[in-house]
């Protein structure tokens, strides 16, 4: 018999009993929906959460290295790391380390006070190499970026945010105008580029940037580096180069193992991807769900299966009369279980996307459609049917023709 | 057609001991013959249908089809034989229900491995009078329409052997009378029919007449057809 055949003959004898059917698809519908919607929210989590921690860090090919052991927490400043990094050893890493293309300087504190005339706010201030801005995909709205001469030439000149625009200069146009960052007057000089929200959903443009010698010398009087950035060659392959460096700095700074490092390195997109993939509990959860929703709808279809096969002895036996053989009334009774998966398995396919649709809609995600897991997902509503198919069609394909015309 | 020797069926209890329904039976049937079998119920006419029919097989003897020893075959040897080979009717129709008069003749084309042809079926249900009636599901038509529906079932694969299971016993003698008409004029085209019954004048239609008692062939006589005296 033609596996089309069979699949049409299997669709009409669905459609007989269509409450039968429906109740057959049901659990797969359920399991199956748990699973599309489960994969598609995680899918759209992660995509946002990358999105946002892209957003912060401004790109992925770079390693961060910053003061105290990896034990050390929360972002640094100049008030909470100790003073390991030096100047000296950014231009140690930039000039000595292969596969690092350029290294940045930053020195940074937070809630500093800002003035303007008479109005005052608090700012995250950020003294940084010009190349860092750009490293860090910081884009100028109005005005100029600070500049390597702005940087070797100690210039008070700053390049503000979004927030400090709004908090300092409501009705004005900031550009040309002296703020006070702590009592020492700035000329801005830029206006950046609004950032959004970070991870947190904290505001990423409540900050202003100042050159990093400007910052040393002439505003913090400290000599030493809050976070050293370099960028690599080969983004996808940063553990030679992280060893490299953590060799560099031990020698430098004198240790020796079993010694702590006083430094960190984080990798950027580690980082990232470590936070995405955490908060999959109802991840979890609804996998847990799936499965058994699966099972049990499996059973169900297997138990209605086992009854249509007695109410349905005659057909097996007049089928069997007119040629069919044990393997026909199998292929016949497998294809039915799985059809009828199938078919529940699509719906589940559907309500799964369409729910995780709207959910992403209500939280503001962006939609994540996985080819993947509606292949995984019709393959698996396949494979239940013809599993928990087998002992029913088993059953029928082993009936005695001449009972069943008898009876 | 069909050559039956020394056949023997013996079939067990529920308690085991062994029960014969055939001892030593033999006939021949040659092709384009209309046979009845004739006996009472418990008589061993079943069993001899069933092995007939390749539905079972003989304890001992042989059983030729068209030529072919077929005693020992396998259960899908002899699935493939019912399907090209023999055309069954039933007494109680067994036809599907809730499916049309025309799915209904075209379940046999399913497992011949063959297209599904649909003309044919449409085809032969005009021949046994039921043209207009192919969209009716089973449950709208009459039993004497019913076991037309199963002769034109029987007839889809072209089989050289039509074997009927009292294909009057559940209807009117009205009905009865006009199935038995359809298969006088089913041989007279040809077929090699046989019909099993225990009625007296249903076996009268038939050329030759096989009476079976006790599982033995207790009388295999000629005799003048109703047949015979049908227009045709």
């Amino acid at each position: 018999m033609r596996i089309g055949r069979v699949i049409v003959l299997s669709l009409r004898t669905l459609a007989r009993n269509p409450l039968r059917s429906l109740s057959m698809m049901l659990g797969v519908t359920i399991g199956i929906a748990s699973l599309t919607a489960m994969a598609s929210i995680g899918e759209s989590t992660r995509q946002e959460t990358l999105r946002q921690f892209k957003r912060m860090v401004g790109s992925y090919d770079v390693v961060n290295i910053v003061p105290g052991a990896a034990s050390t927490r929360g972002m640094p400043s100049l008030t909470t790391v100790e003073p390991s990094l030096k100047f000296t050893d950014a231009a140690a890493i930039a000039a000595e380390i292969k596969g690092v293309r350029q290294v940045a300087e930053v020195q940074n504190a937070f809630d500093i006070d800002v003035k303007y005339r008479e109005k005052a706010t608090v700012s995250a201030i950020y003294g940084v190499s010009p190349n860092w801005l750009e490293m860090r995909d910081y884009f100028i709205e109005s005005g100029e970026i600070i500049s390597a001469e702005d940087n070797a030439s100690l210039a008070r000149v700053a390049v503000i945010g979004q927030d400090i625009v709004t908090g300092l200069f409501p009705d004005e146009d900031p550009l040309g105008k002296q703020v006070r960052i702590g009592n020492v007057p700035f000329l801005v000089k830029g206006v950046l580029v609004s950032r959004g929200a970070g991870p947190g959903g904290s505001s990423l443009d409540g900050i202003i940037f100042i050159p990093v010698l400007t910052a040393s010398k002439r505003l913090f009087n400290r000599d030493f580096l809050t976070t050293i950035t370099a960028q690599l060659d080969d983004p996808d392959r940063p553990e030679a180069v992280v060893e490299a460096i953590s060799a560099l700095l031990r020698e430098r700074h004198g240790i020796v193992p079993p010694g702590e490092d006083d430094f960190t390195i984080a990798n950027a997109r580690a980082n990232a991807e470590q936070i995405a993939e955490v908060g999959s509990t109802l991840g979890t959860v609804m996998t847990g769900v799936a499965v058994i929703a699966m099972i049990i709808g499996g059973t169900v279809i297997m138990s209605l299966m086992l009854i249509a096969v007695s109410e349905r002895r005659r057909e097996i036996g007049v089928r069997r009369a007119v040629g069919a053989t044990r393997s026909d009334v199998m292929l016949q009774f497998l294809v039915e279980a799985a059809t009828v998966s199938v078919l529940g398995g699509i719906a589940g396919i559907a309500l799964g996307i369409g729910g995780a649709t709207l959910a992403a809609m209500r939280q503001a995600l962006p939609v994540a459609l996985i080819w993947e897991t509606i292949g995984i997902a019709v393959l698996v509503s396949v494979g239940i049917g013809l599993v928990f198919g087998l002992q029913p069609a088993w059953k029928a394909a082993n009936i005695d023709p001449i009972d069943a015309l008898r009876s | 057609m069909i050559e039956i020797e020394k056949l023997e069926k013996t079939y067990r209890r529920g308690d085991g001991t062994p029960v014969t329904a055939l001892r030593d039976v033999s006939f021949k049937i040659e092709a384009g013959e209309f046979v009845t079998v004739r006996g009472a119920s418990g008589s061993g006419k079943s069993s001899l249908l069933n092995i007939i029919g390749c539905l079972d097989t003989p304890t001992s003897g042989t059983y030729r089809l068209v030529g072919e020893d077929v005693s020992g075959y396998s259960d899908e040897q002899r699935s493939h034989l019912r399907c090209r080979r023999i055309g069954f009717v039933f007494q109680s129709f067994n036809l599907l229900p809730r499916t049309t008069a025309l799915e209904n003749v075209e379940v046999p084309a399913l497992y011949s491995g063959e297209r599904v042809d649909e003309r044919k079926a449409a085809a032969l249900l005009e021949r046994v009078g039921l043209a207009e009636r192919g969209g009716h599901f089973v449950s709208e038509l009459s039993g004497g329409e019913q076991q037309r529906v199963a002769i034109a079932r029987a007839l889809m694969n072209d089989p050289p052997l039509l074997l009927a299971d009292e294909p009057t016993g559940n209807l009117d003698s009205a009905a009865g009378e006009s199935i038995m008409h359809l298969l006088t004029e089913l041989h007279a085209e040809g077929r090699t029919i046989i019909v099993v019954t225990h009625d007296e004048a249903t076996a009268a239609h038939a050329g030759r007449e096989l009476l079976i008692r006790d599982g033995i062939i207790a009388m295999d006589r000629l005799q003048v057809a109703a047949s015979a005296q049908v227009p045709r």
